[in-house]
């Protein structure tokens, strides 16, 4: 390539639409509405900001946050995985089942409810990107099996936590530094996938594939096989997240977790990941976790009926959806638009 | 044998055909592009350039002939594939991440990475800012793709084919959407690209881009090549003729003018912000009226704007001296105004159902009695329409998708007619059908005129334009640039104005 550089032609004066700036803003949104919320119950109740409450919100939000960092990696391949609260529950039982069968049991568990979900979103992967079924369907499709092969799986019995290992339970009741041990391995999780996307090519193509998927082709990306890993990955995190929530609470039944998928999507897109694709990050969508935590906790000190934690969830999942919309303009315009001469300008 | 050494070629297209079902888009093209010269690609619409861009870059292959890149046949099977050999086209959308910034997209395909496999930023908008600032171009590497201009998305692209090993840079019709200032600086980045050895193929319409950039041009008609020639040999006059100096076709037989009746459909000063402005015209009964341009000129979206689909910003129109403010595809339909959409399939007819549901779909509510809809009255009229335009099929309960496209067209006439409209306005009605169900349509079209009808003609097909109209209006670049009447209309004269409009129209214009 010659390196003679020629003479600037012209100036490129920085023109940003609107649509660039919201999306550049949306996690500091996300934060400064944390922020309010804070605010507005800390001055409603004297027992929101004290040390042990917030260690309850944190607890709460930690397994949210993770499966919402599942839910967000699908997002952004522009596809939707409603499976995550049946691939936890699944991944949950056949985990504790075989623990309560080997008192002995150690870290294999971990691995155990690791494979499950890696090879349960390998399957809606597959589905979605191969079997060419529009994701809503494909993993509406998967929610209903996989918590059907659980039932199934089940019984009707439930695991104890008594018959669970010891280590098991405690491992997430540790305390480092007075935070709550559940906490400091959630919030690892969702650096490491944080990292993963924001660092790592693979996690860059996520990104593209879901931004302009016929562009992906021409960049001679596969996205097939982009969105197959984009689900594998989300498995793998709700697997894991299931084994946590097992731990949390001790009794696992069959219908653990379910309703997940609602509250993960909710957290993603308050986190401000585009349900269209492409933009978003599971920073983002984590925060959404402790947002939709601080609501619950918040509520529950401030004595108010279920209905207000139903209103936020829904007004601020429409809210999300706005700018999205705003934003998804800002980009028509700028990719497709004006390809007429502008006439009347 | 030879006196004069001549060095190989960049590019040499030998014998390339290519065929979509029945129709032949490209039958033995051959030419060579030369090295470190800018080759404009001109031709009307559908002459086959965007097809030979395509196999060129292994987006389609070729069913017979050859490519070769320098002296070695290739046969790329993607446009990743070309962009490996040296081959990279920036085409008018330009296909990037508007979610991702500028230094990502140019590396994408190929991060530049760490030893821990990270994508190394530091080295990725390194090389970014170098990459623009080769092309004289002060873009932040940083900047998100969303917010760029579209000239901006292009240089992008173009900073992207350069990280390449770069020998041929195909640009289509880059400058459709820029304006004057921002055409001017691609320009010279692409003299400067020429100067530094690499071969550009510029595919334009604008012949005083053919003018002022190209060293040698070729024009392709009807998918076959008719010249490939220094470009200061040619003028423009002669261009023109080689695009379009096919002999007009006798298949449509020059129709008869019939005296015009009343003015149905007038149309003042309309404009809609930023796509098209000052279009005034009027259409009488009885009347058709050619509307010709070049893709993209913004025909489609006047039709629109006058069926309601598009509000206007500006302007006003009348129908039957009676001011109207289009708003709504169904109020202009109640008011006598049929629309019969390019896009057929899509926007036209529900390709999943039956002919006789597609026909009644708009006068449901007339034939329903009491809300309760009747089957076999309803058959009734898509039986007598399906006999009328001459529609083949088994019968009317066939499905509008296991039809031939000019048995669709004509379903979809049916559809619109059936709203006993007072005018119609047909955008590219014989695009995509069969030379026989063509000159059924034209009938058609003639039928319905001589009932009557005012109708407004949007075509691409020239011959058709002149055989076909009464009065021809010219739209370029949003503008209605010339009326010619029928006695006057020839090819040329039609291409010569669709043409000019860039230098003429957008000059006087304020820079955004």
């Amino acid at each position: 390539m010659p390196t003679k550089a020629i003479t600037p032609a012209v100036l490129a004066v920085p023109r940003r639409n609107l649509g660039e700036l919201a999306l550049r803003v949306r996690v500091s949104g996300v934060l400064a509405f944390l922020l309010i919320i804070g605010a507005i119950f800390s001055l409603r109740s004297s027992q929101f900001l004290t040390p042990q409450n917030l260690g309850v919100i944190a607890s709460n939000a930690a397994i949210l946050a993770v499966v919402a960092a599942a839910q967000a990696v699908v997002l952004i391949t522009r596809n939707v995985d409603v499976s995550v609260g049946s691939m936890m529950g699944f991944s949950a039982y056949l985990t504790c089942d075989f623990a309560a069968r080997h008192q002995n049991a150690g870290a294999e568990l971990i691995l155990m409810a690791l494979a499950i979900g890696l090879f349960l979103g390998t399957v809606n992967g597959w589905l979605v990107a191969y079997g060419r079924v529009s994701s809503l369907i494909a993993t509406l499709a998967t929610m209903s099996l996989y918590r059907g092969f659980t039932y199934l799986y089940a019984h009707g019995q439930e695991v104890t936590s008594n018959r669970l290992p010891r280590w098991m339970l405690r491992s997430v009741d540790l305390r480092i530094a007075g935070v709550p041990m559940l906490v400091v391995i959630c919030v690892l999780v969702v650096l490491v996938a944080a990292v993963f996307l924001r660092h790592y090519p693979l996690g860059r193509r996520i990104y593209a594939v879901g931004s302009n998927p016929v562009a992906s082709l021409f960049y001679g990306l596969r996205p097939h096989r982009i969105i197959l890993l984009a689900y594998a990955l989300s498995g793998l995190l709700c697997g894991f997240a299931g084994l946590l929530y097992a731990a949390r609470i001790g009794t696992v039944t069959v219908v653990l977790a379910s309703g997940w998928e609602m509250s993960s999507l909710a957290a993603a897109v308050i986190g401000g990941v585009s349900v269209a694709g492409g933009s978003g990050t599971v920073i983002g969508a984590a925060l959404g976790a402790l947002v939709l935590a601080c609501v619950d906790n918040g509520l529950v000190l401030l004595g108010l009926p279920e209905f207000w934690r139903m209103f936020i969830q829904g007004s601020s999942i429409v809210a999300a959806a706005a700018v999205d919309v705003f934003i998804g303009f800002g980009l028509r315009k700028s990719l497709q638009g004006r390809r007429l001469g502008r006439s009347a300008g | 044998m030879v006196d004069r050494v001549e060095p190989t070629p960049a590019l040499r297209i030998v014998g390339v055909s290519k065929s979509y079902g029945a129709s032949r888009a490209l039958s033995e093209v051959t030419f060579d592009i030369r090295r470190g010269a800018v080759h404009a690609l001109v031709g009307e619409n559908g002459a086959g350039k965007s097809t030979l861009v395509k196999i060129i870059t292994g987006i389609v292959p070729a069913d017979a002939g050859q490519v070769f890149l320098g002296s070695q046949a290739v046969h790329f099977a993607t446009p990743m594939e070309a962009r490996a050999g040296g081959i990279a086209a920036v085409y008018q959308d330009p296909k990037l991440f508007a979610h991702l910034d500028v230094a990502e997209n140019i590396f994408l395909g190929n991060y530049p990475t760490s030893r821990l496999g990270t994508v190394d930023r530091r080295r990725m908008y390194t090389q970014a800012s170098a990459a623009l600032g080769q092309l004289g171009l002060e873009l932040d590497p940083h900047s998100l793709v969303a917010g760029l201009s579209v000239a901006e998305l292009q240089f992008v692209e173009i900073a992207r084919a350069l990280s390449a090993e770069l020998q041929l840079l195909i640009l289509d019709e880059p400058t459709s959407a820029l304006t004057p200032a921002e055409s001017e600086r691609l320009f010279r980045i692409v003299r400067t690209l020429r100067d530094r050895g690499k071969s550009i193929l510029l595919i334009t319409h604008r012949l005083e881009e053919v003018e002022s950039m190209a060293d040698d041009l070729t024009v392709l008609r009807d998918g076959r090549h008719v010249a490939t020639r220094p470009a200061r040999e040619v003028d423009r006059a002669a261009l023109v003729q080689m695009m379009v100096g096919r002999p007009v076709e006798t298949l449509f037989g020059r129709s008869q003018s019939t005296t015009a009746g009343n003015e149905v459909l007038r149309v003042e000063d309309l404009g809609v912000e930023g796509t098209f402005a000052g279009i005034t015209f009027s259409l009488r009964a009885r009347e058709i009226v050619g509307m010709a341009g070049l893709v993209g000129a913004g025909r489609t979206e006047i039709a629109q704007t006058v069926f309601g689909i598009t509000p206007p910003t500006r302007g006003r129109v009348f129908l039957n001296g009676q001011p109207v403010v289009p708003r709504s595809p169904r109020q202009m339909l109640k008011l006598g105004v049929a629309y019969l959409p390019e896009d057929r399939d899509g926007q036209g007819l529900i390709m999943a159902d039956s002919i006789v549901n597609n026909v009644t779909l708009p006068i449901v509510g007339r034939l329903a009695r009491m809300g309760v809809l009747n089957g076999s009255g309803e058959r009734r009229v898509a039986t007598q329409a399906a006999a009328t335009y001459d529609v083949k099929a088994i019968s009317v309960e066939q499905l509008v998708m296991s039809l031939s496209g000019g048995n669709r067209q004509k379903v979809a006439f049916a559809k619109w007619l059936a709203t006993t409209p007072v005018a119609l306005l047909l955008d590219e009605p014989t695009h995509g059908i069969d030379i026989g169900s063509k000159a059924q349509v034209h009938r058609i079209i003639r039928q319905l005129a001589d009932q009557g009808l005012a109708v407004l003609l949007i075509s691409s097909d020239l011959p058709e334009v002149l055989a076909m109209s009464d009065r021809i209006l010219v739209i370029a670049e949003g503008r209605l640039v010339a009326e010619i009447p029928r006695e006057e209309a020839t090819q040329e004269k039609v291409m010569m104005a669709a043409t000019q409009g860039a230098g003429t129209s957008r000059a006087c214009r304020p820079k955004p």
